[in-house]
């Protein structure tokens, strides 16, 4: 299946953005994020803590809905789905 | 109009378009590029997202405070000291209404709006940290 996944501000200096990525059926939202952040250790690290989990600062939403990051364990991508990672939000 | 842009807005235009039938108060907040011994700053948003975002906050804003109408202009891209960031115009009956419907979408925005800032200076840039974590103040 095809996903869309979508990094903003400074992790998407370090991760790139709209990265469009094959993943097996099933694939759960944590481990998506965390297989294409290993692509660069500084934007693994902006990420995710020395445990592999999620920083609580961190915020993500799958097709415009935010979810809970004690729930990305579980969080089942579909075919199509767009995913976002980003920092605490600065508008205004 | 609700928008995000590149391009600065006629902030006149926009509280002669809003006096609506029943106007007794229009508040305009402005924010603006602050002087920070930065260059520019440099703004982006989760496009769609973000203007679903602030629609929504425009409707629930018009739903609790009974405004009559209202505008949301937030601007992305280079933006130079002293340069238009945020426009945000509130049209009520009276001005309790007005004033306390503006600082709720100024606060809504800033607690979840998927919007970022970037200051520049001479020595690179910086991410301006949210003042919000997950929809809740910072403690410490």
């Amino acid at each position: 299946m095809t996903v869309k996944i979508r990094f903003f501000a400074q992790f998407r200096e370090l991760l790139g953005s709209d990265i469009i990525t094959d993943a097996p059926a099933g694939t759960m939202f944590t481990s998506l994020i965390t297989s294409v952040a290993r692509k660069n250790p500084e934007g693994y690290a902006a990420i995710f803590d020395k445990n592999g989990a999620f920083y609580e600062f961190v915020i993500l939403m799958k097709n415009g809905k935010r979810i809970d990051i004690a729930d990305a364990d579980k969080t089942v991508i579909a075919d199509g789905d767009e995913i976002a990672v980003f920092p605490p939000v600065a508008g205004g | 109009m609700i928008a995000i842009q590149t391009g600065d807005v006629d902030i006149g235009a926009l509280i002669a378009a809003a006096k609506k039938q029943g106007t007794g108060a229009i508040v305009v907040f402005d924010g603006v590029v602050r002087d920070d011994e930065i260059t520019e700053m440099e703004l982006e948003a989760y496009g769609d997202i973000a203007l679903q975002e602030l629609e929504k906050i425009a409707r629930d804003a018009t739903d609790q405070f009974r405004l009559l109408h209202v505008d949301i202009i937030h601007r992305i891209g280079r933006l130079l000291v002293g340069e238009n960031i945020l426009i945000i115009v509130v049209c009520a009956g009276h001005r309790p209404e007005a004033y306390a419907g503006s600082r709720y979408i100024i606060e809504e925005i800033k607690k979840g709006v998927p919007i970022w800032k970037k200051e520049l200076t001479k020595e690179g840039g910086r991410w301006v940290h949210g003042e919000h974590m997950h929809g809740k103040p910072k403690t410490g």
